[in-house]
């Protein structure tokens, strides 16, 4: 592929500070909207994580209770550009671990409430579409992993 | 800066933030609960017994034996919690579908003919389902009384070889 000319050997780098700084923005938005939902209704996120059948019984009230947390602290550090390495690193972890269980859990067929935004088990059953959307979220996630960072960094 | 370019060569520094991210989550999640009105306990009852009770105590559901029976009186409705979809597959002869996910939007048409002291049993399938429990709770609330759960109700009343709809039987 030719390149065009004139833009020659001045790329411009900004756009890859901007492109980390929006997947941080978006990756910390998106954990902390999902961390706030459970929050405010822990008891009905403790059903949804009952309901995956994934857990033993005596650890599904925990997991409702410090897994929105994990979220939210993530969020704000993603955002804050604060801890990067272990922030990023966990949420990839935490990505993986869901889509991971989504999909497991979309193949046996289990007619659950996916429980990934909202706790209402009437708006957001298990389907391909939660399955993609998860996934997808592990596009940005996995590029604030490995991409060469240009800027600083510590966000600013 | 002296760190490396990418993120994922700092694992050193992960290594240590990652727990006390999980740390600090713990903290705020226990502290934050403890302040609750009414804290979720550490450890719930989750036994299958405790989630077919009702906060006055009732029991929600029935035995396929007595469903069976309501069935063969014609004594009670059946309501199929499941998707249109799994609906159209087959389903309890003559049961009506009020699929959970869309129950706002079908309540009315669904049930404009029910009076509120019809006797009602829901079901869906699987073990672990628990559109028919949510239903169940909700046309309780909605001021149906005498509703009752079918746990795992289609994988039963197959079992039990009672009369189903198979497909491209849908009534209208």
């Amino acid at each position: 592929m030719k390149r065009t000319e004139g833009m020659g050997n001045k790329r411009v780098r900004p756009s890859k500070a901007g492109l980390f700084l929006a997947g941080r923005l978006f990756l910390g938005g998106i954990l902390i909207y999902a961390g706030i939902g459970k929050i405010t209704a822990s008891s009905l996120f403790a059903e949804v994580v009952y309901n995956y059948q994934i857990l033993p019984n005596a650890l599904v009230n925990l997991t409702a209770l410090v897994l929105p947390w994990i979220e939210m602290v993530l969020g704000i550090l993603l955002i804050g550009g604060i801890w990067l390495p272990g922030a990023v690193l966990l949420t990839n972890i935490l990505l993986l671990t869901f889509s991971g269980i989504l999909v497991f859990n979309f193949s046996r067929g289990l007619n659950i409430s996916c429980g990934c935004f909202s706790n209402e088990p009437s708006t957001d059953p298990i389907s391909l579409w939660t399955v993609m959307r998860d996934v997808s979220f592990l596009i940005p996630a996995f590029y604030l992993l490995f991409a060469k960072r240009t800027e600083t960094s510590s966000g600013e | 800066m002296m760190e490396p370019l990418r993120l994922i060569h700092n694992w050193r520094q992960a290594l240590w933030q990652i727990p006390v991210v999980i740390i600090v989550a713990v903290i705020l999640a226990l502290s934050i609960n403890g302040f609750r009105q009414t804290p979720l306990p550490l450890v719930g009852d989750w036994s299958a017994a405790a989630r077919m009770t009702t906060v006055s105590g009732e029991y929600l559901d029935i035995s396929i034996g007595d469903a069976a029976r309501l069935f063969r009186e014609k004594a009670a409705v059946f309501m199929d919690a499941r998707s249109a979809a799994d609906y159209s597959k087959g389903h309890i002869q003559g049961a009506l579908n009020l699929p959970w996910q869309e129950v706002d939007q079908l309540f009315l048409t669904v049930m404009a003919e029910l009076p509120p002291d019809t006797p009602i049993v829901t079901y869906c399938d699987g073990e672990t389902c628990s559109l028919s429990h949510d239903l169940a709770i909700f046309l309780r609330d909605m001021g149906y009384v005498n509703v009752k759960v079918l746990v795992n109700g289609w994988t039963v009343w197959k079992e039990a070889d009672l009369p189903v709809d198979e497909k491209n039987m849908v009534p209208g």
